[in-house]
């Protein structure tokens, strides 16, 4: 049996993520969707907090300096219950974040997506060199 | 007509009477939860409450002011202390942080900000706090900022991070409760005097019956990074009797917002 | 005569049939005779709390019908399926390892959280409560803008996380129940509070001693825990629940009804808000794992870079 198409997946996925109450850390206050933000750096330091988790990196710019940037990531937990530990994310990992800037002008972005430089995401626990810090399942 | 329809009537008659069981009724009159024993060990169950001024100074103290502008309203009482042998073992960088600390305590205190208090703190701050106690897990709640422990008492192997409540592992010992506490962030304070740890702070509590309505409670602290040796508090927890008695909220956050975000107000 | 023996069986029949389901149910037990609830629960389900408009005339999916719709979900509610650019994208967050809602729709495949009324939706809300709602969504629209904390929600200011009743939410939707003689206790992984829920008919607190979580009472129906709570705080953005004023009662039901669920379900009223009180079923399911602390207010710099991010955008005016 046909169901209904449901309207567009980003609009039913607001639905999941916003309940009826809007009672959210609202992202767009605190991100500028006009900014939108490439960066490749490695892991210096990783603050397994809530209600963020924040990776601090290196991001090497072109004239050779080094910028530390701020990236805001979700709440461990849920890391924690499949198996990672702080191990997970080792200082010295390059890393490559796509996301949007912070909108006070301070070097930070949420980390909308972050990957490996060879494209895989982070923390998917299933390849060489992505196991780190992760129990077996 | 015959036996049928007796027995008929009897079974009803036996199914109304089992199913009246069912229904809700009147609850038994309070009897304190702590009364006797529970699987075999003493009953923890119940609000207590420390009785002490360690959570103005764990150690001896005069008594002295609070800020100046609200007179003797938040002054502070003196105390005995409750440390075994009154002396905090600090190497000498960490005696010179903490005494930095106490000139900025009441900016400083992460008390002031409404942070989770860690543990063994959150046992002698002045409010009730409730201990549920299950099989393989208890539950310990504190009032101040929601704080609330779990201990754990079958093996649930190594914290994953760091907590402001830490990682607590527990086992009976006799009729005492042993309690090892793990995974402290560097954050918290033992009072506001300043008292301070680092990351590396190990706490190993027991709560030994002394009575069906006081705990004795001690807590000993290790931390190479910041003592020359483990130290010992010991303070004994009364049980609240009062017939109303009950676990309530103190939840700060909104009460530390100003302190916290004030320089970020719109003008 | 043979008609009204008839009867007397039946009646007598239906008389027990409660009775045997009771006696199956009931090997849940604490060492002390309660109905046993312990242990470590998630309410994550995908299914929304009303009937969508789509599934009006279908409270229940059929087995091929609900395969189909919770692939949807899953394939919906996967936040790696980007759409850049755009404010949705922002509130999206991060990658899907983050997020935690769960795969699956409730158990039983009804389309809807909500069982009264019938049609799956909310009440109407009375005019005072859609005035309190479109104030909310307007105060939301200005957070960029914001003069200070007040203006933001009690979720941002890691008050509560959110009110009672709370509902599946895109992660930690975990709890940790412990019992003793005479109380059940609920460890909320967001955000670390205990509910305490003394058990026994001792009163409420006074009506002027109010709660974020309000005040509870529990006491045993058969093998059911029902749980009453009152005293609420109507203090702050999204301090209760879908605009309700802070006189709202609250009556939960868990019935533990296999060794991996309990049927929960909780009943709001509130005349100021709702044109008549509402029901809604959702499941906890155990969890293999742990409750980790949630410490928010601690760790609470996205309020910091909110209020600063609308300081900034003043000085550019």
């Amino acid at each position: 049996m046909r169901l209904t198409p449901i309207a567009t997946l980003a609009a039913l996925a607001l639905t999941l993520v916003a309940p009826a109450a809007r009672a959210h850390h609202s992202f767009s206050a605190e991100f500028d969707v006009s900014k939108p933000i490439k960066l490749q750096g490695t892991v210096k330091r990783v603050q397994w907090i809530n209600p963020h988790t924040w990776i601090w990196i290196d991001v090497k710019k072109p004239d050779g300096s080094v910028e530390e940037w701020g990236v805001e990531a979700g709440t461990p937990n849920t890391l924690f219950r499949l198996g990672f530990t702080r191990e997970a994310l080792p200082v010295g990992t390059e890393i490559v974040v796509d996301g949007y800037e912070a909108r006070d002008g301070a070097k930070r972005a949420n980390g909308r997506d972050m990957t490996f430089p060879d494209g895989r995401k982070l923390l998917m626990g299933t390849s060489a060199g992505n196991d780190a810090g992760s129990k077996d399942k | 007509m015959g036996k049928l329809p007796l027995v008929a009537v009897l079974l009803a008659l036996a199914a109304v009477q089992t199913s009246g069981q069912s229904a809700p009724r009147q609850p038994a009159p309070p009897r304190p939860s702590g009364a006797g024993r529970i699987a075999g060990h003493p009953n923890f169950n119940g609000l207590w409450q420390a009785m002490t001024e360690a959570n103005w100074d764990i150690l001896a103290h005069n008594a002295r002011p609070g800020p100046p502008q609200f007179g003797a309203l938040f002054s502070e009482p003196a105390g005995v202390g409750v440390v075994e042998g009154n002396a905090i073992p600090y190497q000498p960088w960490a005696a010179e942080k903490q005494k930095e600390n106490f000139k900025k305590r009441w900016t400083d205190d992460p008390e002031a900000k409404c942070y989770m208090p860690g543990v063994p703190r959150a046992t002698y701050m002045p409010f009730p706090f409730q201990i549920v106690q299950g099989n393989n897990e208890i539950i310990i709640a504190y009032p101040f900022a929601s704080a609330s422990r779990i201990l754990h008492m079958t093996d649930v192997g190594e914290s994953p991070a760091d907590a402001w409540m830490g990682w607590s592992r527990a086992k009976w010992e006799g009729d005492t409760l042993v309690v090892n506490v793990t995974n402290q962030i560097e954050d918290t304070w033992f009072d506001r005097a300043g008292n301070f740890h680092s990351e590396q702070l190990n706490v190993l509590e027991r709560y030994s019956p002394a009575g069906d309505n006081v705990i004795q409670y001690e807590a000993t602290m290790t931390d190479p990074k910041v003592f020359t040796r483990p130290w010992k508090i010991s303070v004994p927890l009364y049980r609240r009797l009062e017939q109303n008695a009950q676990f309530l909220e103190f939840k700060c956050v909104p009460f530390s917002e100003d302190l916290i975000y004030g320089h970020l107000r719109k003008k | 005569m043979r008609a009204a023996i008839a009867t007397l069986f039946v009646l007598v029949g239906l008389a027990l049939v409660p009775l045997a389901a009771q006696q199956a149910k009931s090997q849940w037990k604490t060492p002390w005779g309660d109905p046993d609830l312990q242990g470590t629960w998630s309410n994550q389900t995908l299914t929304p709390l009303e009937r969508p408009r789509q599934f009006a005339d279908k409270p229940v999916l059929t087995e091929a019908e609900a395969a189909a719709y919770e692939k949807q979900l899953v394939d919906a509610g996967n936040v790696d399926n980007r759409n850049p650019g755009t404010v949705q994208d922002v509130n999206l967050a991060y990658n899907q390892v983050w997020w935690d809602r769960g795969n699956k729709i409730v158990a039983d495949r009804r389309t809807a959280l909500i069982v009264d009324p019938p049609d799956g939706r909310i009440p109407a809300l009375t005019s005072a409560a859609q005035k309190r709602r479109d104030e909310d969504r307007s105060a939301s629209d200005n957070e960029k803008s914001a003069a200070s904390w007040l203006d933001f929600d009690v979720y941002s200011r890691c008050i509560i996380r959110s009110a009672l009743p709370r509902l599946s939410t895109g992660y930690n939707n975990n709890y940790e129940i412990v019992q003793a003689p005479g109380v059940v206790a609920i460890v909320q992984e967001q955000m670390h509070e205990t509910r305490m829920i003394p058990l026994g008919n001792a009163p409420h607190l006074p009506s002027d001693v109010r709660q974020w979580l309000g005040d509870s009472r529990g006491h045993w129906d058969g093998n059911t825990l029902v749980v009453e709570t009152t005293n609420f705080t109507d203090e702050g953005r999204g301090s209760t629940f879908q605009y309700a004023t802070k006189n709202m009662k609250l009556v939960e039901r868990f019935t533990r009804t296999s060794d991996r669920t309990i049927d929960y379900q909780f009943t709001v009223s509130d005349p100021e808000t709702w044109t008549r009180p509402w029901t809604a079923k959702l499941p906890w399911n155990r969890i293999d794992g742990l409750i980790y602390e949630y410490a928010c207010h601690e760790g609470n710099v996205g309020l910091e870079h909110m209020l600063s991010a609308a300081r900034a955008a003043d000085r550019k005016k």
